[in-house]
């Protein structure tokens, strides 16, 4: 328990009257929509591995299909787009 | 023997273009044409599909039925090497593991070709050049003139120690039934290699259970084959390990009598899907409606796998069932009405999904 609370302690500058610093906070938020942008890219190129392969091997038996393989591919950016709605809001 | 390749399966990228090939496959529409068809009409038919290539480049020197024949075979062979060289990781391995029949088929046809001292050029034309086997064993395997040379030339392969086992019987006993033996035992053997022991309900599962169905239905055609017959042989020796349904020894002595099979299959867990084929087993003279009725629960059952688990070895398999027999029954169909079979009779012996 001690130690913990020497640690929240350390931390305390940051903290006044329970309260965040008005300019830490901001850091932070833009720390946290960097993070949140990040992680949803690595989602979006997660999903579109497999879409892309698949869609490549569809192209490869059918070259007519490359539109749609290229729009079903880039469905998943959109999870991105999203995410960078988060950078505007805070 | 593994045939494992680095990295992890690229199954997104087989299954689309597995499933594309699939869709171009003859369906029950064109069937109903090609049964109308002459042998000569057929062979236009085909110019004109899938077969284009093929029917262009033996043109030249095969002719009429024989022409259809290979064309097919070979137009199989191109698939199915297509998908050992798009396969990465375990997917390759179990693809691998499937088309190694193609490899025991061509051991087959060599060893028969050396007995009956065919030429060099017929055992060519008759080997389907798929499978596990590269395009230099397979030359050097036409290249072998006696039995032990082919031997040889497969150590170091799954055939080589059981076919090196199987000499004595067959220097003793002339007959090539021992060495025919040892093949398939081999391959079927080696089936279930790469599947190891998956977690139950998984795709892989699924697919070993695939695999013991094949050779449940394996055995049970043997044995039915061997009693139907009547001829004095033990159908224990013929018994392929790896299935669930029986052992060697129920195998035979169920094999003696039909109907106590019969009911034995009921109630194993394949009675559901076989109920049509065993209907028709009681009542009916020949095992042909059987042996088809097995054939279309296979396929059936490979297509629902494919549809539940997309990602997965499934489609991959069931094309390859479904390509195969394409080939039977365009095969059956040619060679039907080249012997002026009616179409009624050809009609029967097709399988048409």
């Amino acid at each position: 328990m001690f130690e913990i609370a020497t640690a929240l302690s350390s931390v305390a500058p940051v903290l006044q009257n329970g309260g965040w610093e008005p300019e830490a906070a901001q850091h932070l938020a833009t720390a946290a929509a960097a993070l949140a942008v990040g992680l949803a890219a690595l989602g979006a190129g997660i999903a579109e591995r497999g879409i892309g392969a698949a869609a490549m091997g569809a192209i490869a038996e059918n070259e007519d299909l490359f539109g749609r393989g290229l729009i079903m591919t880039v469905l998943p950016e959109t999870l991105v787009i999203l995410a960078l709605v988060v950078v505007f809001v805070v | 023997m593994s045939v494992r390749t680095e990295g992890s399966s690229n199954y997104e990228y087989v299954t689309a273009r597995v499933r594309s090939r699939r869709a171009k496959l003859f369906d029950a529409d064109d069937y109903r044409k090609l049964v109308r068809m002459g042998p000569s009409e057929i062979a236009r038919f085909m110019e004109e599909t899938e077969y284009e290539t093929e029917m262009n480049a033996l043109g030249a020197r095969h002719s009429g039925v024989d022409l259809v024949e290979y064309a097919l075979v070979r137009n199989l062979a191109k698939h199915f090497d297509d998908l050992l060289r798009w396969a990465e990781g375990p997917l390759y391995g179990y693809v691998a593991n499937y088309l190694r029949k193609f490899d025991a088929w061509n051991v087959k046809t060599v060893i028969r070709g050396i007995y009956t001292d065919a030429d060099r050029e017929d055992i060519e034309d008759d080997l389907i050049r798929t499978g596990e086997f590269s395009e230099r064993r397979l030359d050097r395997l036409v290249e072998a003139t006696s039995i032990e040379e082919v031997v040889e030339v497969l150590s170091g392969t799954i055939f080589g120690d059981p076919l090196e086992e199987a000499m004595p019987d067959y220097e003793s006993e002339g007959v090539l039934v021992p060495l025919e033996n040892a093949v398939d035992r081999a391959f079927y053997a080696h089936l279930l290699d790469e599947v190891g022991d998956p977690e139950p309900d998984s795709p892989t599962a699924l697919y070993r259970e695939f695999l013991h169905a094949e050779i449940d239905f394996r055995n049970l055609r043997n044995a039915l084959r061997i009693a139907r017959s009547g001829a004095d042989i033990d159908p224990g020796a013929y018994f392929i390990e790896g299935g669930r349904l029986f052992d060697a020894e129920e195998l035979r002595q169920l094999a003696r009598n039909t109907d106590e099979l019969v009911a034995r299959i009921r109630e194993s867990t394949y009675g559901d899907q076989l109920a049509d084929a065993l209907d028709e087993l009681a009542g009916a003279e020949s095992l042909i409606g059987f042996e088809h009725a097995i054939e279309a629960a296979l396929l059936e059952y490979s297509r629902k796998l494919s549809n539940r688990y997309p990602l997965s070895v499934c489609p991959v398999l069931a094309y390859v069932l479904a390509k195969e027999r394409e080939v039977e029954n365009i095969r059956a169909i040619a060679r039907g009405r080249e012997a002026s079979l009616s179409v009624e009779e050809i009609e029967e012996e097709l399988v048409i999904r």
